[in-house]
């Protein structure tokens, strides 16, 4: 297993053997394929972040976020999405660095 | 390290992201051609009503197309959210106006995701949408020669009519 990218609470490994990624989120360690990874990625990515700062759309900060067909459940606060963003950014970012240097 | 992102995708995740965006639109186009056809049948113009109707079920097929698509890459097809489908129109060149500003926004956004495919180098992606950039000038052309003809016979008298079934050119 190999470290692709870390942010600051979290970290993006890859494993060639088992051809799956793993995320660690701290409390747990996640075992993702890359179907589950994207579809991780797209509902990150719509966490619209401006909602936090808004009383009426998000009272608490909190988004609740069930992973791999709703095998995990986390919730996280403003920060750590926040961070959970820029992980997945770097790593899909890494993804296109490791295959343009294929090339 | 293996390339297990690319082994498993075809295209470039960013353009999977504009074909989703693609695959919503189409479902706009659909539903909105959808509002078009009961306004037209409510409002007398039958044949554009079975116009429209086509229109919709072409739509949901450029949708189902694009889906199929980004599922034969190994990317995440999403099942499109709309909302916001306007109902109301002042009059039958009003809808085709609206048509045609719809399919001009379609074009658009197909030409950006070429675009961007040709950037990044993603040729599957580029070829794809060959077929819906020609599709795009055809659609146009049929919504503007529709409108000159609305405007060649005018909507004095019995022109709604004759209008109306002059739509049926359109449909084969
Ligand atoms: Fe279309
Ligand atoms: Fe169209």
């Amino acid at each position: 297993m190999e470290a692709v990218f870390s942010s600051k609470y979290y970290t993006f490994f890859q494993s060639d053997k088992e051809r799956c990624f793993y995320i660690d989120f701290g409390q747990k360690v996640v075992r993702l394929s890359f179907c589950q990874l994207l579809a991780l990625r797209q509902k990150v990515s719509n966490i619209r972040i401006e909602d936090h700062f808004d009383a009426e759309l998000n009272t608490h900060g909190f988004e609740i976020l069930a992973l791999c067909n709703k095998e995990h459940l986390f919730v996280l606060n403003t920060l750590e999405i926040i961070d959970l963003k820029e992980l997945l950014v770097g790593a899909f970012s890494m993804f296109e660095v490791s295959l343009s240097a294929l090339v | 390290m293996k390339d297990i992102a690319r082994q498993s995708l075809s295209i470039k995740v960013e353009c999977m992201d504009l074909l989703n965006n693609q695959i919503k639109k189409e479902a706009h186009a659909s539903a909105t051609y959808l509002a078009m056809a009961s306004w037209c049948d409510q409002n007398g113009f039958f044949t554009g009503a079975k116009f429209f109707y086509k229109q919709a079920e072409e739509e949901r097929e450029h949708m189902m197309k694009i889906f199929q698509f980004v599922i034969d890459a190994g990317g995440n097809a999403l099942s499109p959210e709309i909302s916001g489908i306007p109902h109301e129109y002042s009059s039958i060149v009003d809808i085709f106006e609206n048509a045609l500003d719809h399919e001009i926004s379609v074009t658009k956004s197909i030409h950006n995701i070429v675009m961007k495919a040709r950037e990044l180098g993603d040729l599957a992606t580029e070829k794809f949408l060959d077929w819906f950039v020609l599709e795009q000038v055809e659609e146009e052309n049929t919504i503007r020669d529709i409108l000159d003809m609305i405007e060649l016979t005018g909507i004095e008298g019995v022109g709604l009519q004759i209008i109306d079934g002059k739509i049926n050119d359109w449909i084969d």
